[in-house]
């Protein structure tokens, strides 16, 4: 027997005429979770390229003394060929230091003036080849009390802190999401079995005559399942605002770190896709749970 | 057409409604069920469109055990049993039309089937100028009619009706009675369960009686007592 797709349709309007409040309702709290879920999505994405950009490109630097003797530099240039967690070195000798310094600080001559390539030390760039924090920490550590050694700086303690910091929030919103998206379904479920209660009689007719399961439960499930696209559809503009919201906020300089949580918007669009892709499902098992337990065909 | 071998229904495990019913009626016939309230004849007819199934026995319509038949094909056998009642169950926010063709286009029939036959049914059970009136503006006749189209316009090759004359008055009912002979004379089964001694005493059909739950006559041309 085919479906009537009109009839279908039909039903399903008829359906949302019925109660607009409700419906208005239930498509506003999956609009809200959802934008709640997929924006934790996109604050993982963020961490995860904030991260990434540091792991592949992550490294150590070792300031020698300016003073520092050719046996000394020596020493230090074995211990870094014979570590085999060291991938290879860039030596930076005084005036490179200079030229950096001139670079960065070209807008500050009082600062130039002052400062010639002899007091300025030189340093091994270390690249690492593992990206375990950790580890990398040790390894430093190691280079650290040796003869000519000024000072050993890294970056894990930025990474690991913004790391940390960012799961937090990530996990919480994560968990705030999937309960409010639990909500929303359950949401889509009762308003689903009100609309069976009200079409209680209309159901029985349809029994009696013998419509088959499927042509009395699908325009429910449609109801459902359009609850939770709009609400999916709808969470999409919110996901584009916050990533510009934060995109404006971090133009600040000092912010720089910050700026990789923002996301591009091809990142924006998938999530959006899945969002409302999960919207969907959210209301065909919303409102399979209401036919299940609600409408017995 | 319709069997019942040794049909025992009880409902939530003390309330005997049928015991041990046996009883066969063959395609075409026209079948009286009689009995005081709480005898057993809607849940008779309840076993014949699988609204209930029995607790013992089996129920065969048209070759097939309805008990047995899986969920996914009660559809199917509802569209071989019609069904009538004493309050019409007519959608009340339907238009007379609106309720005939409802049971076409949830049946899946094309756009084209629904114009053709709903006037043709409603023009045998003679309401073509009531087409676009809601049920409360039928009257009680009126609306049973409504309803016979309704349970027919699926060509059923079988009837049931409970009580339909229950509401209506002696003339009414008359009517509606020549409505369902004339339906059965089409060949259509016909099962009617009745309180009304008058109907039963004119039309001289086959009776089943049933008291308590059990069936005790079965009378060719019966009489109600």
């Amino acid at each position: 027997m085919a479906l009537s797709l009109g009839y279908i349709f039909r039903e399903t309007r008829g359906n949302l005429r019925w109660n607009v409040t409700l419906f208005a309702a239930t498509i506003v709290a999956v609009w809200v979770s959802l934008t709640l879920f997929g924006s934790s999505l996109l604050i993982r994405e963020g961490v995860e390229q904030a991260t990434g950009r540091w792991r592949g490109g992550i490294e150590f630097i070792v300031f020698m003394n300016a003073d520092a003797t050719e046996s000394q530099h020596a020493a230090i240039r074995g211990a870094l060929d014979e570590n085999p967690e060291i991938g290879g070195y860039d030596f930076v000798d005084q005036q490179g230091a200079y030229n950096e310094f001139i670079t960065e600080f070209s807008d500050r001559p009082e600062l130039i003036e002052n400062v010639t390539p002899e007091i300025l030390p030189p340093s091994y760039r270390v690249k690492p080849t593992v990206d375990d924090a950790d580890v990398i920490e040790a390894l430093a550590a190691q280079f650290d009390a040796r003869p000519g050694v000024r000072q050993v700086t890294l970056p894990v303690e930025v990474i690991r802190t913004l790391q940390q910091n960012s799961q937090k929030v990530s996990v919480f919103v994560l968990i705030i999401a999937i309960v409010v998206l639990l909500a929303a379904l359950m949401l889509i479920a009762n308003t689903i079995r009100t609309a069976i209660f009200a079409r209680r009689q209309d159901i029985e007719v349809m029994k009696l005559v013998g419509a088959s399961n499927w042509y009395v439960r699908l325009p429910f499930m449609m109801e459902g399942t359009i609850q939770g696209v709009i609400g999916g559809a709808l969470a999409i503009p919110m996901l584009f605002l916050m990533n510009n919201l934060m995109a404006g906020f971090v133009q600040d300089d000092y912010l720089e770190l910050l700026r990789s949580l923002v996301v591009d918007s091809a990142v924006v669009w998938n999530t959006s896709l899945l969002v409302t892709g999960i919207g969907a499902a959210v209301g065909v098992v919303g409102s399979l749970v209401a036919v299940g337990r609600f409408l017995d065909v | 057409m319709i069997e019942l071998d040794q049909v025992t229904k009880i409902y939530k495990g003390e309330v005997l409604a049928l015991y041990s019913i046996s009883c066969k009626i063959t395609k075409g016939e026209f079948v009286f069920l009689v009995g005081p309230s709480g005898s057993g004849k809607s849940t008779f007819l309840k076993l014949l469109n699988r609204q209930e199934t029995a607790d013992q026995g089996a129920v065969w319509i048209a070759g097939k055990e309805v008990g047995a038949l899986p969920r996914s094909s009660v559809p199917k056998l509802r569209r071989l049993v019609g069904c009538i009642f004493q309050d019409f169950k007519l959608l009340p926010n339907r238009t007379v039309y609106e309720n005939v063709a409802f049971a076409l286009e949830v049946t899946g029939r094309s756009r084209q089937q629904v114009r053709t036959q709903v006037p043709s049914l409603l023009e045998l059970v003679g309401l073509s100028k009531k087409t676009h009136s809601y049920p409360h503006e039928l009257s009680g006749g009126e609306q049973q009619r409504v309803s016979i189209a309704r349970a027919f316009v699926n060509r059923p090759p079988i009837l049931l009706a409970d009580e339909p004359t229950g509401n209506l008055d002696g003339d009414t009912s008359n009517g509606i009675m020549r409505l369902l002979a004339e339906i059965n004379k089409r060949g259509t089964t016909v099962v009617m369960a009745t309180h009304d001694q008058n109907i039963v005493n004119t039309a001289r059909r086959r009776v089943l009686r049933l008291d308590r739950g059990r069936l005790t006559a079965d009378e060719a041309q019966g009489r109600y007592a």
